[in-house]
Order: structure tokens, then sequence, then C-alpha cells
């Protein structure tokens, strides 16, 4: 016999896979927009955000729902704590990816610019977030340990970029303060998306063992 | 991928490096395969014992083993009892919960053909010890049962002060006081101070049951053993018996059998998980209800069968 429980836990992981992807393509959609100057994608990408941040309180409620009305413990309870965090997480995904595009909107155009260090640490960010999203799926935690090693390596590259663009000037190259800006502007984003993949890390790490992981 | 300390200028790297030894410190930089540092996962590790150990227990149960007319029903429960805490055993029907709770008390010794083995250690004595008195051991523990079961035809003074007589206590004031705190204990005193000649069975079954802890509490227990005490009242009846269990707890050491999960999470410090007469986990209820160690334990607690 089916648990009611498992019901609404089949309905709050439909609508987080839901959510995963859509956030896997704005993102993704985001980052192309800016590689491709391209603005027409703004529209669409608000849209997927305001939809993320939507599922996002859909999740929330059917959660408090499922607590009320089923005090569910051990491995379910996890799983709805950590859903509820995941729904925050891809949200947030949403919210980064449109303000990516608005850096492109109101700094662009940006074709002149050299977007190599965007174009790097977006590949990162992308894979992390892949491999986050497929650990939640297949529940494994073996994928963790790869996603908190990149997470180091996109730290460094943040830094690294960052200051670069502040620090050096290579003469006779195209400078512009939109590249600077723009480009400091979408690494921070695409940082704090990677922060948000190890999130996601971590709630897979606490649904399956229980284990808080520490605070980034 | 690139390497990215080559492309790094020195000055920049060292700056990072710089700032890196300010922020983090070695235990703290080194990770696991999982990507958490030796040092926090220990302490999470630390958190999260399966073999707890409960220093100095109030009661000690070890390796006992009950049966019914030769049918093993317990087979070698060890479980330690903390003092002032409540310790909630859950399980299935039929795993052996009130067995194990009518053997605390040696009413297990009552059945006709039934039979126990092993030790219970009430601070330092051993209660199936041949020297060991019943009425004596039943002295220091008290016990509710399921339904509230006051003597009938006696009044609500007299429901508490019955032990107290059987007792051989005369002196009128000194019962009056005890079963006044007793009642006053059990918090009831405020809901039938002005009517306790009324008889026992005219309360409603939640006060009742209150009534069935005052007279347990008269005899001063050390141990209170909680038979489903809730499993009979409404929801409001049931909060006040838990909450009345949070405050009992503060003088006294409580064991309480239930099958309702959530009371058990809600009432108890420890939790122990018993299934077809054994002691499957046993633990920080806390810990028995977020993260069990056992498939069974999380099975059961999630409903996943019964």
């Amino acid at each position: 016999m089916v648990r009611l429980l498992d019901l609404g836990l089949t309905k709050v992981s439909s609508i987080i896979f839901d959510m995963a992807s859509l956030a896997e393509n704005t993102v993704s959609k985001a980052i192309k927009s800016y590689m491709e100057d391209d603005t027409s994608t703004k529209n669409q990408i608000f849209e997927s955000s305001a939809k993320l941040r939507f599922l996002q309180d859909e999740v929330s409620e059917l959660c408090i729902e499922l607590i009320a009305r089923f005090q569910p413990v051990a491995t379910d309870l996890r799983y709805i704590k950590s859903c509820m965090e995941l729904s925050y997480v891809f949200s947030r995904f949403g919210r980064y990816a449109y303000d990516i595009i608005t850096v492109l909107e109101i700094l662009g155009p940006l074709e002149l610019c050299d977007k190599s260090s965007v174009m790097r640490m977006s590949k990162l960010v992308l894979e992390m977030m892949d491999l986050g999203i497929s650990a939640l799926r297949l529940r494994d935690n073996s994928i963790l340990a790869k996603i908190y090693e990149m997470e180091e390596m996109v730290d460094l590259l943040y830094r690294k970029s960052t200051r670069e663009s502040s620090q050096i000037v290579i003469a006779n190259n195209y400078s512009d303060n939109r590249c600077n800006i723009s480009t400091a502007l979408i690494l921070k984003y695409l940082e704090r998306i990677c922060d948000h993949a190890c999130y996601i890390a971590d709630s897979v790490n606490y649904i399956e063992t229980g284990m808080a992981s520490p605070r980034r | 991928m690139d390497n990215l300390d080559n492309t790094l200028k020195s000055s920049i790297k060292d700056e990072i490096d710089d700032v890196s030894k300010y922020n983090k410190t070695k235990a703290e930089t080194d990770t696991t395969e999982d990507g958490i540092s030796p040092s926090i996962k220990a302490e999470i590790e630390r958190n999260f014992d399966s073999e707890i150990k409960i220093e100095n227990p109030k009661l000690s149960i070890q390796s006992l083993k009950a049966w019914f007319s030769g049918k093993l029903a317990l087979k070698g429960i060890n479980l330690d009892v903390k003092e002032n805490c409540v310790t909630a055993l859950i399980g299935p029907s039929g795993c052996g919960k009130t067995t194990l709770l009518r053997c605390i008390n040696r009413m297990h010794d009552l059945t006709p053909n039934a039979t126990a083995d092993g030790k219970i250690i009430l601070d330092d004595l051993n209660i199936y010890d041949k020297q060991s008195d019943p009425v004596l051991i039943k002295r220091r523990m008290g016990m509710v049962f399921q339904k509230p079961n006051p003597f009938p035809t006696m009044s609500i003074y007299d429901n508490v002060a019955a032990g107290l007589k059987l007792n051989g206590i005369k002196d009128k004031n000194l019962i009056k006081d005890i079963v006044h705190d007793s009642l006053k204990g059990a918090a009831l005193w405020e809901e039938v101070k002005n009517d306790l000649d009324k008889p026992g069975i005219s309360l409603s079954g939640g006060q009742q049951q209150r009534l069935c802890i005052a007279r347990a509490l008269a005899m001063q227990p050390e141990i209170l053993l909680m038979d489903e005490p809730t499993s009979a009242l409404d929801p409001i009846a049931s909060s006040k018996i838990e909450e009345l269990m949070n405050d009992l707890k503060k003088n006294l050491t409580v064991i309480i059998v239930t099958h309702n999960m959530q009371q058990a999470a809600r009432v108890s410090d420890y939790t122990a998980f018993m299934y077809l007469g054994e002691l499957i986990e046993f633990g920080p209820t806390d810990q028995i209800f977020k993260y069990p160690k056992k498939e069974l334990t999380e099975r059961y607690i999630s409903g996943k069968f019964g």
C-alpha cells in the first residue's frame, strides 16, 4: 500500500526536478546570451526566473503541508527539509541568470570585450550545476567530492580574474570600463551560482547521511 | 582543466596564499573524500555514535529474557535508563514493549507461566535477585496503564490516599499533605480541590488518568512506568499528560510505552525501538527520529511497516 506521505513526496520531487531543468536551461541561456551579445532572450529569462520563484513558494507550501499532516521523520523529514532548501537554490539560479542578462542590457553591447574568463568559469559552473542535479536525481554521494573540488577551482578563478581585471591593463588591447564592470559582475554571479551548486551537494549529503555540511 | 597556478602572476598567487593562511587553519583546509574537513567531520561523527553509553544509569537492564509459557518474548535486552529523563519504548504490537515494562517492576512474575531471566539493576539493587522483595520494588516504581483505572468506589481523595493507608500510614495530616502534593504534581489539584469527596470515576477520562498518576506519585516512586497512558484520551487530555511528563521528570525517571511516534518524539529524551522481542536501536530521541542508524528503525518510524 502506498503511504499517503509518498504521494506528497512524489509531487514535491516532481516540482523540484522541473525547477532543476528550468534553472539549468535559464542559466545556460543567460550565459549564451552574454557570449553572443544577444539581449532578445531577456523576457524569456525573466519569465523563467519568475516561474522559479513561484515554484519555490509552491514547494515551500507543499512541504509545510506534508509536515503538518504527516509529521514525517528520518529520511522523509530530511528530504522535505532539503527540498525547501533546494527550491531556494533553484530560484536563486533563476535570479542570477536574470542578473546576467540585465548586465548585458545595461552595459552592452559588449562584443569587443574579452570574455574568456567568464567563458572559462561558466563552463565549470554549468558542469557543477549538472553534477549537483545528477547527484540529487541518483542520490549519489560519490559525485559530491568532485563538486567541492570544482568549487575551489571556481573560487580561485574568481579571485584571479577579478584581481587581473582590476590590475592589469594590456597595451594595445581593447579596453573599456564596461568590459571590466560587466566581467566583474558576471563573475560574481557565477561564483554565487557555484556556491549554490555546492548547496545541492550539501543537500544530497544531508538526505543520504543526515550529516550537515559545514557552512561555506 | 587549466592549471591555474601556472597562469597566476606570482604576486597575486602569493597574496591569495597569504590571505588563505589567515582565513583557514590547516585542519580546515584539509578535506576528506567527501569534501568535508576532518575536524568538522569528526565533530559530526561524534554526535552520531550508534553505541550510546549512559553514565550512571538509574536502571540498567542486562541480558533480559522473558518467556510466556515457554515462548521467548524478550530475547536478551540490554538497555540503560538515564535518571530524570523520559525514555520511550516504541515498536509494533507484540514486540515486547509492555512485557519489558512489566518485567521492570516485576509484574511479569504475576502472569501465570511467565518467567524471566537476566538482570535489572535499580541503582545498586538487582531486582531479580532472589533476596529482592517484589513489594518493595513495586513501591519504588509507580505504574500508569492504558485505561484510567481509579478505584471505582473511592472518592478522589481516597484514591490518592489508598496506597499510603495500605502501607500503614495513619497520620491524617501527613496523608492530607501527600494527597495535596500528589494532586498538584499530577496537575489536577486546581480542578478537583473543591470536589475531593466526589467519586474518582466522576472525573473525565483525562482527569481520571491524572488521578491515577497522582495515586502513583503518592507513593513517592523513583521511576514512573507509563503503558500507553494517553491512548484512550482526547488530544487535549493527552497534551496535558505530555506536559505533565515533562514536569515529572525533574523529580523522577519516566519510562513510557507508546504507539504514537509523534508523542515519543515530543516527550522523550531517549527512545528505544524494539522489534520481535529485540532491542533494535536505542539513542537520543532527536537522533532516532532524524537520523536513525538502522534501516528497520527508519522503516518503522516512517510508517513503512507496522
